[in-house]
């Protein structure tokens, strides 16, 4: 059989895209050792002294204590929410289950200004404007799709007799899903607990909206940031989103590596 | 029981089972499967064999009726608390376990103690003789070896009552034949009750103490699969289960279990009687083709015919011969490819020839 050879061009375009859509990304990172004191690259030379100041901010180290805080929570939320939907679902697979499944995945449809703007009315009237319990709640329906989207994919993939056969053994329901259906997903649950987690740990516009005077997560200290001076920290804060974000994709592929072997 | 009848383990009491509201996937149901029997519920897709396992194992709830095991009203009782062993069609083993593990599930689910679950999967494995396999995954089993698996993880648990769902269904002719044996002896040596369900009926016939033929949504016969084969009550059964020739007419005259037939072209049988019939009854006349015999051995028959011979196909250890008679051209007779069978070709007259016990006069 003949291997596929990309041709030159082929070749010089794909890396072109790729260039594209990282090079601006990576961009920030010399920017964030420069030795001058607003945004540019390293000018005589590469200095850590912006770095020492995000690290000794107490404002930037609590902007990132609440994202991660705010990204645990509502990943939780969203990941039991939607694996129980997705398995139920599943379970039922009939038309009406389908449009459960469509109507899950709206948050992602549905422009975020508009789905701000709607929690924020609701958030007036609950009191929840200006709450770390309010942006999880946002968050968690947000990142809801992300969830059911990996388990039902998961889902589609798994015998539904499995589930017949642990029954008809003896298994109770909440046996079934713990020794059955639960360890088979788990790498679609795992891998929508990531992007849910990152779809949090960076969202800004709901944020804004209801985050209130008392609020700060990363991205929004880092829009306040650019919006008042162009203080190079903001390429230290924005280089070290980027490498979380990294680890945590990483470890999404590596699960996914593993899954298809 | 006190009387000496022992009580059956499964009785079903006038079932019904709509899953739409409009048709019956099974309809006035009455079967009772006793102790310790191997009974194999036969019939072609939709006939409602499987919705019936499917109610006695909990999984469909009847529309109407009711089901009892070991004595006990089983109809609303769920699933997982009937203690029914199951082998499913393609296996069903849990991928994300070990062979061990797939065989202890039905005992650590139940929170059996550690030690003695080691021990009865141990003992369940060398049963079906896949002894050191414990720690491969099942993806890395043949098909013959997952049966096994999904055959263990059934029996482990000692349960009195197991349900087989065509459970040899994936497997190739030669490895098919072996497992019948095998589930057919374990069967004898460990004295559980088999309901099994299959579309094979020479797999009914091989494995089972009854046979139950169902035909869309009715049980039409239960019955030993030699009584079933040699005594069906309906044209069903005598179509369904190996071959028959049928031969359509009217009763002329009934004496005893005798009745002797008018033909479509007016010539007389003598059959037996099945069911209730009276002279003038339409009925259709079946007889097995091997049980028609030619030659002298016709002559001594109650029924004897003269036949023209159309067709002849060797099968090796049988010929199969298509006849002309009683204005049809449909008629088979089955030989036995015995010493001394001389060659018949196509265009002798012969006579044919059967006895009135080996022909049944059934109601259509």
């Amino acid at each position: 059989m003949k291997t596929l050879q990309p041709s030159g061009i082929v070749l010089a375009f794909a890396w072109l895209v790729l260039s594209f859509l990282v090079l601006p990304a990576f961009a920030v990172i010399p920017v964030s050792f420069t030795d001058t004191r607003y945004l540019s690259l390293p000018e005589e030379h590469w200095s850590l002294q912006h770095w020492r100041t995000f690290l000794s901010s107490q404002d930037w180290v609590d902007s990132i204590g609440q994202s991660l805080w705010i990204a645990v929570v509502s990943t939780v939320l969203s990941v039991v929410a939607g694996t129980l939907c997705a398995i139920g679902c599943w379970r039922l697979s009939s038309g009406l289950s389908e449009k459960i499944r469509g109507l899950m995945i709206l948050p992602m449809a549905v422009p975020t200004i508009v789905y701000a703007l709607g929690i924020y009315r609701l958030y007036v009237e609950l009191d929840l404007v200006g709450t770390m319990l309010g942006v999880m709640l946002a968050h968690a329906v947000t990142g809801l799709p992300f969830v059911v989207l990996t388990v039902s994919a998961s889902l589609s993939n798994l015998d539904p007799r499995l589930e017949q056969a642990a029954r008809g053994l003896g298994a109770s329901v909440r046996q079934t899903l713990r020794y059955v259906i639960v360890p088979n997903i788990l790498p679609g649950v795992l891998s929508g607990a990531i992007f849910a987690f990152i779809h949090s740990w960076d969202e800004l516009i709901v944020v804004l909206f209801i985050g209130g005077r008392a609020l700060f997560t990363l991205p929004r200290r880092m829009w306040d940031g650019i919006n008042d001076n162009l203080d190079p920290v903001i390429a230290v804060v924005a280089t070290a989103m980027i490498l979380f974000t990294l680890l945590v994709l990483t470890a999404e592929l590596s699960l996914r590596a593993r899954r298809a072997s | 029981m006190s009387n000496g009848t022992p009580e059956p383990l499964v009785r079903f009491i006038n079932v019904r089972k709509s899953y739409d509201g409009k048709a019956d996937a099974v309809r006035a149901l009455n079967l009772d499967v006793e102790t310790g029997e191997f009974l194999t519920l036969l019939g072609p897709s939709g006939s409602g064999k499987t919705t019936t396992l499917t109610m006695l194992a909990g999984f469909e709830q009847p529309t109407e009726g009711r089901i009892f095991v070991g004595g006990a009203d089983v109809t609303r009782v769920p699933v997982e608390k009937r203690g029914i062993g199951m082998v499913f069609q393609n296996y069903a083993l849990f991928p994300n376990m070990t062979v061990g593990e797939n065989i202890a599930f039905p005992l650590t689910v139940r929170r059996t103690p550690r030690a003695e679950i080691a021990a009865k999967v141990a003992r369940a494995l060398s049963m079906v003789r896949l002894d050191g396999l414990a720690d491969r995954r099942p993806q890395q089993l043949s098909g013959g070896q997952q049966q096994r698996v999904a055959v263990a993880r059934a029996l482990v648990f000692e349960p009195r009552l197991v349900l087989l769902d065509e459970p040899l269904g994936a497997l190739d002719r030669q490895l098919r034949e072996q497992m019948q044996y095998e589930l057919k002896h374990l069967h004898a040596r460990l004295g559980v009750t088999m309901v099994y369900v299959t579309h094979d009926q020479i797999e009914a016939m091989t494995m089972s103490d009854r046979v139950a033929v169902f035909s869309t949504g009715q049980l039409r016969q239960v019955a030993p699969p030699r009584l079933l084969y040699e005594a069906p009550e309906s044209l069903f059964v005598a179509q369904f289960l190996g071959e028959s020739n049928t031969l359509p007419g009217t009763i002329a005259r009934l004496s005893g279990s005798e009745c002797s037939v008018t033909l479509a072209d007016g010539t007389t049988v003598i059959a037996t009687a099945v069911g209730a019939c009276a002279a003038g009854t339409a009925v259709n006349v079946a007889v097995r083709p091997e049980k028609m015999v030619l030659g002298a051995a016709a002559a001594a028959c109650a029924n004897k015919v003269q036949a023209t011979l159309l067709e002849v196909s060797f099968l090796g250890d049988q010929l199969r011969l298509r006849l002309g008679a009683f204005g049809r051209e449909d008629i088979v007779v089955k030989l036995a490819n015995g010493a001394g069978q001389e060659t018949l070709d196509p265009g002798a007259v012969l006579t044919i020839g059967w006895h009135a016990g080996d022909c049944r006069a059934l109601a259509s």
